[in-house]
C-alpha cells in the first residue's frame, strides 16, 4: 500500500490507462447479471402451473356459449395477471438485490435505468395484450363455434406485436438496456440471442390438443436463462468487499 | 495565432495518479465507499483521506459520513464541478497525446 503520495511523473497515456483499467474494476464490481436471469427463470417455471391449471377468469367478457359449448377469445386474463405481478415484482427483488450489493461492495448501482424500463415494459405488455384481446391478430372467424380448421397467420407486423407484448420481449428488452448500462457485452449477445430464440419461437404455431401445448415456450427461454445465469455467475470476476 | 498548449489547460488537483483515480472511479460508481476506493487504490487510510481532502476543498467531490449498522461508513460522491473537472483532463489528455504523435510521426512511447 502506498503511505507517501511522493509525486511521481506518469504519461498522459499511463494516466489514460489507469483511468480505464479503474472504470473496469468498478464496472466488474458493479455486475451481478447472474441475478436477474436467475429471476425471470424462476417466474417462467412458476408460470408452468399457472398456464395449465389457473382457470379462465372472463373479465373482459370474450367467453361466447352455445349450448355446452364456450369458446373464449384471447389470452387467459389470470395468465396476464401473473406475467404484469411477476414482472414487476421481478424487477423490485432486482433493484433491492443490486441496492444491497452496492452497498455491502461499496460502489453506487447504475441499475436505475434498468429497473424503469423493465416496469414500464411490464406496464406496456399487460395494456398491448388487453388491447389484443379487443383488437385479436388475425381476427377471428365470424363464427367462434365453427369447426373449419382454419389457421390464418397474422402476417410479419402482427407477428412482431404479438411478440412484443410477449412477457419474453419485457424481459429481453430490458436486458438490452441492463447490457448498456453495464457496458457488458456478453449480455448484449446473450439478450440479442434470447430475444431472437423468443421471436422465432412466437412464429411456430403447435397444432395439438395436449393440455401441456404451451410447455416449448416456457422451458425453453428458461432454459436459456438458466445457463445464462448459470454462465454469468461462473464466470463473474471475484469481486472485493472492502474490509 | 498561437493555440494553447494541452499541458496548460490541466488542473494541478485532478492531474495526480491517485485524484484522477478517485475521480474516475466515483464518476463511474456515481457514490464510491472509502473502503472501496482504499482497496482499490491500494492507499493507506491516512493518504487516501489526504487526497479526499485535497478534492473536497476544491469542492470536487462531496463526502457523507454516515452508518449502516454499527459501522462507520464514508461515502463519496462527484459533484458537478468535479465532473466537468474529469471531462476536461481527459480531454486534455487525449489531446497531449495527439500532440506528441504529430510532432513524433509516431504514435507515443510508454
Amino acid at each position: 500500500m502506498t503511505d507517501e503520495s511522493a509525486p511521481r511523473e506518469d504519461s498522459p497515456r499511463e494516466l489514460l490507462a489507469a483511468v480505464r483499467d479503474l472504470t473496469r474494476q468498478v464496472r466488474a464490481a458493479q455486475r451481478a447479471t447472474w441475478f436477474p436471469l436467475l429471476v425471470f427463470a424462476a417466474i417462467t417455471l412458476i408460470a408452468i402451473p399457472v398456464y395449465r391449471y389457473a382457470p379462465y377468469l372472463d373479465v373482459f367478457d370474450t367467453c361466447r356459449s352455445q349450448g355446452n359449448h364456450t369458446v373464449c377469445a384471447g389470452e387467459n386474463p389470470t395468465v396476464l395477471g401473473y406475467w404484469t405481478v411477476a414482472l414487476v415484482a421481478a424487477y423490485a427483488l432486482i433493484a433491492g438485490f443490486y441496492l444491497r450489493q452496492a452497498r455491502r461492495r461499496g460502489v453506487g448501482t447504475p441499475v436505475r435505468p434498468y429497473i424503469v424500463v423493465g416496469i414500464i415494459l411490464a406496464v406496456l405488455m399487460a395494456a398491448a395484450s388487453i388491447w389484443l384481446i379487443y383488437h385479436p391478430l388475425p381476427p377471428l372467424p365470424a363464427d367462434p363455434f365453427s369447426t373449419e380448421p382454419t389457421y390464418p397467420t397474422p402476417g410479419p407486423g402482427g407477428w412482431l406485436v404479438l411478440g412484443l407484448a410477449s412477457p419474453g420481449s419485457v424481459i429481453g428488452l430490458a436486458l438490452l438496456v441492463l447490457a448498456w448500462v453495464e457496458r457488458h457485452w456478453a449480455l448484449l449477445a446473450f439478450s440479442l440471442g434470447y430475444l431472437a430464440i423468443g421471436l422465432v419461437q412466437g412464429a411456430q404455431v403447435i397444432h395439438t390438443s395436449s393440455p401441456w401445448f404451451f410447455l416449448p415456450y416456457l422451458l425453453v427461454p428458461a432454459g436459456m436463462l438458466l445457463l445464462g445465469a448459470a454462465a454469468f455467475a461462473w464466470f463473474r470476476p471475484a469481486a472485493q468487499v472492502p474490509a | 495565432m498561437m493555440t494553447e498548449h494541452p499541458a496548460n489547460g490541466l488542473d494541478d488537483v485532478v492531474h495526480q495518479r491517485v485524484r484522477l483515480g478517485i475521480m474516475a472511479i466515483a464518476h463511474q460508481a456515481r457514490q464510491v465507499e472509502f473502503g472501496f476506493l482504499r482497496t482499490t487504490l491500494q492507499l493507506t487510510a491516512g493518504n487516501l483521506g489526504q487526497h479526499l481532502t485535497v478534492l473536497e476543498k476544491a469542492e470536487l467531490i462531496q463526502i457523507e459520513k454516515g452508518y449502516e449498522g454499527k459501522r462507520p461508513r464514508t461515502w463519496v460522491t462527484l459533484t458537478a464541478a468535479g465532473q466537468a473537472a474529469l471531462r476536461n483532463e481527459i480531454t486534455q489528455l487525449k489531446q497531449l497525446i495527439q500532440q506528441v504523435e504529430q510532432v513524433d510521426g509516431t504514435p507515443a512511447a510508454d
